[in-house]
């Protein structure tokens, strides 16, 4: 007890010495050194939801089927018209366009660039995103202009009985 | 009193490498190449004892 810490400067390596009564807002080489060695941590810490997401999906539990879904029906939809919808889930926008008589591309709308929602723009016949005028191409979905890197993820359609169904989501090919 | 700022260039490095890394990772994410989300996401907590390591080694070096 009466040799500790008599030693000037004192051994002060613990996680309160620069909390002083004068001068507490001041930060010193060894509190900034803290400082960075926490934010590792909160960078550590923060990657755990990431790769517990990305192993779910390795181990294929992303790849369950989605129950089908009804869009709308082949006669409310003429050629050129697009229609928006949510699929797989509840907040989850995608859009549908019919492109000829037979041919029907769905996507999911959130913009790959900052997920603003995607319209299509029948007399351009693109896809454009209004926040960074973003494009993309409506047969592929893949971005041909603006900020967005990514394709949008497609949806595979079906038509059956004069109703079009959302029937899965379609992984990327790279 | 002469100081040591190597320690505090180790960790801003290290710092750069977690920034670095995770924006590797959720763009890798995005693209769902999700090994390699494995492999940048275990990078980032690797390097947080690396930094705890390189405190510990640099905060009492005296020139």
């Amino acid at each position: 007890m009466s040799d500790k810490n008599n030693k000037i400067p004192f051994n002060e390596d613990n996680y309160t010495h620069n909390i002083e009564r004068n001068n507490e807002r001041k930060l010193d080489r060894r509190g900034f050194m803290k400082t960075l060695v926490g934010a590792a941590g909160v960078f550590a810490v923060s990657s755990l939801p990431w790769g517990a997401v990305a192993a779910k999906e390795l181990m294929g539990l992303g790849e369950k089927e989605y129950p089908h879904k009804k869009i709308t029906d082949v006669s409310n939809l003429p050629i050129g018209d697009a229609v928006e919808f949510k699929f797989p889930g509840d907040h989850d926008d995608a859009i549908l366009i019919r492109l000829s008589e037979n041919k029907y591309v769905a996507y999911q709308n959130a913009c790959t660039h900052l997920r603003c929602p995607v319209f299509w723009v029948k007399e351009q016949g693109e896809m454009i995103c209004p926040c960074h005028h973003g494009k993309f191409d409506v047969e592929t979905g893949a971005p041909t202009a603006g900020p967005p890197r990514r394709p949008l993820p497609e949806i595979q359609v079906k038509v059956e009985n004069g109703s079009i169904y959302a029937v899965r989501v379609k992984r990327y090919e790279a | 009193m002469k100081r040591r700022y190597l320690g505090v260039l180790i960790l801003a490095a290290i710092l750069m490498m977690n920034i670095v890394f995770t924006q590797y990772m959720v763009h890798q994410y995005y693209y769902e190449n999700y090994e390699n989300v494995l492999i940048f996401g275990g990078l980032n907590i690797v390097l947080f004892p690396l930094a705890v390591f390189a405190y510990k080694k640099t905060i009492n070096m005296r020139a």
